[in-house]
């Protein structure tokens, strides 16, 4: 076997084999530089199964030389254990730069009083920065990046009304516990004089004096007495009840009826006829236990400072 | 020692050929252009317009099967067919076995791209026919097999030329990987749901075993058989290393097998078999290459044929674009990049510089080279070529860097923190900022199915040109044997 020299081209030889008429194969040595950069690989490769958990033997496998994890497990023991992708989670959760960061504040925060948190600008900043992420992941779905809901659909948490209750006790309440909203629906209740009525009414109670006023005094019969029964959620004088969830009506703000793009007397009488006949069902889903106590306390403090916190 | 044969059509079953490169061609507009689709669907959502047969989720499967198996595979048949019997100067052993696979695979495809449409799917993903389709898809692998193995024992040569050696292996492992991934029972004999015969982190890693494979054997051996002909017959040189042939040959495909799970680094998998994964996909660096090298310095010593050959220009651009994958892939397949690049879209961009780079690339080039020798012409056009090859460059390169930008700029959001300690950036303020990248990646998709339908188009006129010069012939020849006659 003569060596062939990389220089010199025409010294290689073919294999002597064509295939197809024309096509043969010379028979180059396997470059040299392919040949070390493939140990190369290769020495990577010994060095990695030696440190980590690499090669199965039996029912166990070989879990790794000089590469061990130590951290807290439940009971608060210290524990050592071979390099895994868990304790590797768990360690980093517990002693992690950015998470001992971020613990020191939430310290401060579980043993702060939430109204002491809010008079604290420093605190709220904190709030703030980790609640964006909090809401963001599991409030935004519903009431929207803005926290300003969907009309009809999910409440607006940016405005002063609370149907549910707006001070700090009610609100981290409802974050806890999730809601359900119910009104019942009217559509086999009312004849449509009847339902007329009642709309014409409830719309002039935040101030809407388009209405005809025989109308709207039938209605408010209806809406006060056993024919309709408006107000025992909603209160004789129309102000909502928030043990019921049931809303202001004399405040100009619309959660579920869509009274503000309704530009004719006619389009808000429909919207607001719409919720009666139907009805409204709807659910928040409770938050304990998928987040921390901290981490409601810290989205307690956020929604309240997003809108009017009463 | 290759013995004159006057007439090669009939000496080889070119009808069969024709159609898969003419079906590989049309599979390969459809999927493509659904593949923009989907694309701008993401940069522009409302393009769903709330039709769920065409939602992204369903129009997903549609694109990578009609590309994959449609241009892909039809693609692999047509020039496998084409090596296996100029290089054993045999002709394939059955027509109508032959003709089975051409109407069985397009018809499995079709009716697999109507039934995602229609939301009926395996969910794995790369195999998301359900059983039926599996079935019938087995049948028409094994005839390929059959036929495949009966032309190499007709062979009149005494060597087995290495093109030959690959497409066996993906034959051979395509099999396998079908036929074990695809092991589900069905909820009824005439019901079109079945379930895994595998369940939790046996069923990921079977899924990755195949979805990796069928990056391995179909989408890279595959092609290396294909650039093992049509390099050096299109570059008129000898391989450049039988040595290195052999050896990459083999470390490729034993290798292969193992790196599946690399996919699922930082889930429920035991950590063991994530190091095996990563390992073994560092150690597939250089076999990878092996291929990329021998393809390249075929030409080495003839790189004037760059300047004036433009199907020169595609294989090599796609042995270029081969060896960046192949470097990046491993790369990705560490578990500290991996965290940072899973979930993203590096991984889709990371995906289509071997799709649409390597695995395209090679086949138009392949093409161009093949199809004027099936109907027996030169190309219609060699400027629509350059203009072809052009487009693509430009399109790979605009998808691939707005995948890099769209994927790593995700992956660094997603693990930014603030003073704070806290996380910097919400979800779906990644997905706002992605939204550039995406369009960017629409347009360049865009830009390469324009080369394809420039593609087309010179095909189209190259067969039609054929059949031209085929009827001038014979009115020549028929005025003859009339003039002798009279």
């Amino acid at each position: 076997m003569s060596k062939a020299d990389p220089s010199k081209k025409s010294a290689v030889q073919t294999t002597g084999h064509a295939w197809d008429g024309d096509i043969q194969e010379y028979n180059n040595p396997v470059p040299r530089w392919w040949i070390w950069t493939f140990y190369a690989t290769v020495l990577f490769s010994v060095v990695y199964w030696i440190i980590f958990p690499a090669w199965p033997v039996g029912k166990s496998y070989t879990k790794g030389l000089f590469n061990t994890i130590t951290f807290q497990n439940s009971q608060g023991e210290e524990v050592t254990t071979h390099w895994n992708t868990r304790s590797r989670l768990i360690k980093n959760m517990q002693s992690g730069k950015e998470a001992l960061k971020q613990k020191a504040y939430l310290d401060q925060i579980a043993a702060t009083p939430i109204e002491a948190i809010i008079a604290d600008p420093e605190k709220m900043a904190f709030v703030r920065s980790m609640s964006k992420v909090l809401f963001a992941d599991n409030c935004a779905a519903c009431h929207g990046s803005g926290a300003s809901g969907v009309m009809g659909l999910y409440p607006n948490l940016v405005d002063d009304a609370w149907l549910w209750g707006g001070t700090i006790d009610d609100i981290s309440a409802t974050i806890r516990h999730g809601q359900k909203g119910y009104m019942p629906a009217f559509a086999e209740t009312f004849t449509d004089h009847q339902l007329d009525a009642v709309a014409e009414y409830v719309v002039s109670l935040s101030g809407d004096t388009e209405g005809d006023a025989a109308k709207v005094a039938v209605g408010e019969q209806i809406f006060k007495g056993q024919a309709g029964g408006c107000h025992y959620c909603h209160t004789q004088e129309g102000t909502g009840l928030k043990s019921q969830g049931a809303a202001n009506l004399t405040d100009q703000i619309w959660t579920v009826a869509n009274v503000p793009d309704a530009h004719t007397h006619e389009a808000k009488l429909n919207a607001v006829k719409r919720v009666i006949t139907k009805g409204i069902q709807r659910e928040m889903p409770a938050w304990e236990g998928r987040l921390s106590d901290t981490e409601i306390k810290l989205l307690t403090a956020y929604i309240y400072q997003l809108g009017g916190g009463q | 020692m290759a013995g004159s044969t006057p007439v090669v059509s009939q000496q080889y079953n070119y009808a069969v050929i024709r159609k898969f490169a003419i079906m590989a061609l049309l599979w390969g507009l459809f999927g493509m252009s659904v593949g923009v689709y989907i694309a701008s669907e993401l940069a522009w959502p409302w393009l769903n317009f709330d039709i769920p047969y065409i939602t992204f989720g369903r129009f997903r499967p549609v694109h990578t099967t009609s590309v994959i198996f449609g241009f892909g595979g039809n693609a692999l048949f047509a020039t496998s067919y084409y090596v296996v019997q100029r290089t054993c100067q045999a002709r394939l052993p059955s027509d109508f076995l032959a003709s089975f696979t051409f109407y069985g695979w397009n018809a499995g495809l079709l009716l697999g791209v109507i039934s995602y449409m229609s939301g009926i799917t395996q969910g794995r993903e790369y195999a998301e026919f359900e059983w039926p389709i599996d079935i019938a898809i087995t049948v028409v692998w094994v005839a390929y097999f059959w036929l495949y193995l009966g032309t190499l024992r007709r062979r009149s040569q005494p060597h087995i030329y290495v093109a030959n050696w690959f497409f066996m292996a993906f034959i051979l492992a395509t099999a396998l990987l079908h036929i074990f991934n695809n092991l589900a029972v069905p909820t009824g004999l005439f019901s079109m749901k079945s379930y895994s015969l595998f369940s939790g982190v046996q069923d990921a890693m079977t899924q990755w075993w195949y979805g990796h494979n069928a990056v391995g054997f179909f989408l890279t051996a595959a092609f290396l058989g294909m650039m093992y002909y049509f390099v050096p017959k299109q570059a008129g040189r000898p391989v450049y290393s039988y040595r290195l042939s052999i050896i990459h040959f083999w470390a490729l495909i034993f290798l292969y097998m193992w790196v599946g799970t690399h996919h699922l680094h930082w889930t429920a998998i035991p950590d063991w078999t994530s190091t095996l994964a990563a390992t073994f996909s560092i150690l597939l660096l250089m076999p990878s290459w092996g291929g990329m090298i021998n393809g390249i310095m075929t030409l080495s010593g003839a790189w004037d044929k760059l300047r004036s050959d433009p199907i020169m220009l595609f294989l090599i651009t796609s042995l270029s674009f081969y060896g960046m994958s192949t470097f990046e892939g491993p790369l990705m397949a560490l578990k500290s990049v991996n965290a940072l690049s899973h979930y993203t879209d590096w991984t889709i961009g990371h995906v289509h510089s071997g799709a649409l780079g390597w695995v395209a690339m090679v086949s138009f080039g392949s093409f161009y080279h093949m199809i004027p020798r099936l109907y027996d012409t030169k190309l219609y056009s060699q400027k629509l070529v350059y203009a072809h090859f052009f487009l693509a460059v430009i399109g790979i390169l605009l998808y691939i860097i707005a995948m890099w930008v769209s994927g790593i700029g995700q992956g660094i959001m997603l693990r930014a923190f603030d003073d704070f300690g806290n996380l910097q950036y919400t979800f779906v303020e990644s997905v706002a900022f992605m939204h550039w990248p995406l369009v960017f990646r629409a347009l360049g998709g865009a830009l390469f199915v324009t080369g394809v339908v420039i593609m087309a188009v010179n095909i189209f006129m190259t067969i039609a040109q054929a059949k031209r010069e085929a009827a001038a012939i014979e009115a020549k020849i028929a005025a003859k044997m009339a003039g002798a006659a009279a």
